[in-house]
């Protein structure tokens, strides 16, 4: 895990225009901003193009960074926001999704599907929460951040964060007790 | 029920609670309370039970190289110059000017001699050395070297320069000026007559031939074109990732 103190030097010499930190700050959170843009817009291409323009954000607000929170909080926050504005232009221009495919040439391809998975009936319920509540439970119970962290990144006080994820959670189980009866 | 039980049992569920004394008896002694506590821990744990979400080894490459591609682009943002190449930039400046010195004393005490001959700093910039092959390249072509190339040759140049003063062996640029000078330069030059003994070794094992064109270089990646025998059909987009010289196709 790279030091706070470490990250928010490679943020400004990122500014600089250091290729090498800019590549460091994208290795150091590429996961986790996948995984949290995957598992709030519920679509790998999406996701991955979610995960493109929050790093192009990253760049270009490099020198933006205010060093009030950690680096990795600000870059999460960039991530809800990125996948907040897609879900908005989805809803403007609704589209159907292509279904996922597995990249004959790409050896690792399917055990990275395969792995990431929700059991259908959690993605299905997932989908249906509100985005509000989708992102609190995303970061608190998918991403294991904690609250004061989900908090930031969402920029909402820690009680409605609280909140969000307590009804979030309430919201699923009844999402998925009405799966099961059908 | 209230939200402030909700709020108890939920954080309960989660184990944030510093004291779980009020929750615990709630959860005993309230039937509903204890059926929120099972719905919110069994959502925790089917939701707990999930990894992390991992992109391919195929996307995270794509995504590397769209990111890089975007970063180059953008306007008013030059790579940083580290330390030790401004130093070179230096001494290549005096090296430069200790030269013409030499030179306009010689021309001097000679009665002047022809100005348009190449002096010995344009002679360092021009001809190619064992040392620098990578420079001849463009001396090769007879192209005026772009600026930045000159700005690198006379690093190298200072380099050489100074390992021969100091009598040590000269030795090939490391390949992150390989890198930053083959993609100022267009790469193929500069792979094709690699002068870098990692790069040289992973080529090989690439195969380069006549079918493969050099599209890009960055530091990590070196990205190739593989031109199909059929004409028609479009290239095949593959790239090399250097440190573990691993082949990568795109399609």
């Amino acid at each position: 895990m790279t030091v706070p103190g470490k990250e928010a030097e490679l943020l400004t010499r990122v500014v600089s225009g250091d290729r090498d930190a800019f590549d460091a700050v994208m290795r150091n959170h590429e996961d986790r901003v996948f995984s949290v843009c995957l598992r709030i817009l519920g679509d790998r291409e999406k996701a991955l193009d979610a995960t493109q323009e929050t790093f192009l954000t990253v760049f270009r607000k490099a020198g933006q960074f205010q060093g009030r929170s950690a680096v990795g909080t600000w870059i999460y926050r960039i991530a809800v926001n990125t996948c907040y504005d897609q879900l908005r232009r989805a809803k403007r221009r609704p589209s159907e999704s292509l279904p996922e495919h597995v990249d004959p040439s790409d050896p690792s391809a399917e055990e990275a599907i395969e792995s990431a998975a929700l059991r259908p009936e959690i993605e299905a319920a997932l989908a249906e929460l509100p985005p509000d509540f989708r992102n609190a439970v995303v970061l608190s119970d998918l991403e294991g951040l904690s609250l004061p962290e989900a908090a930031e990144i969402l920029g909402v006080p820690i009680g409605t964060v609280k909140s969000r994820v307590f009804r979030g959670r309430r919201l699923l189980a009844k999402q998925l007790g009405n799966q099961i009866d059908q | 029920m209230h939200d402030h039980p909700l709020d108890l049992i939920a954080a309960f569920a989660d184990g944030s609670l510093s004291d779980e004394a009020e929750a615990r008896a709630l959860v005993e002694s309230c039937p509903e309370c204890r059926e929120e506590y099972r719905t919110q821990t069994e959502v925790i744990g089917w939701l707990a039970a999930t990894p992390t979400a991992e992109m391919t080894d195929l996307e995270k490459a794509a995504l590397h190289r769209d990111l890089w591609t975007e970063f180059r682009r953008q306007p008013g943002k030059s790579p940083a110059t580290p330390w030790w190449q401004r130093l070179a930039y230096v001494a290549a400046g005096l090296f430069v000017t200790v030269g013409l010195v030499s030179v306009l004393n010689n021309d001097t005490l000679n009665g002047g001699a022809d100005s348009g001959a190449n002096t010995t700093a344009d002679g360092a910039f021009d001809a190619p050395t064992e040392e620098t092959p990578f420079v001849a390249q463009g001396s090769d072509d007879g192209e005026s070297a772009p600026e930045m190339t000159t700005e690198t040759t006379a690093a190298a140049t200072a380099t050489t320069a100074a390992a021969g003063a100091g009598g040590e062996e000269s030795f090939a640029l490391p390949f992150a000026e390989l890198a930053e000078e083959a993609r100022a330069n267009q790469a193929d030059r500069a792979l094709t007559e690699g002068t870098d003994r990692d790069v040289e070794a992973c080529m090989a094992r690439v195969a380069l031939d006549e079918h493969v064109v050099v599209d890009e270089i960055d530091l990590d990646q070196i990205y190739l074109l593989v031109m199909p025998a059929d004409p028609e059909a479009e290239p095949i987009v593959t790239f090399v990732v250097l440190p573990r010289c691993e082949i990568v196709y795109v399609g």
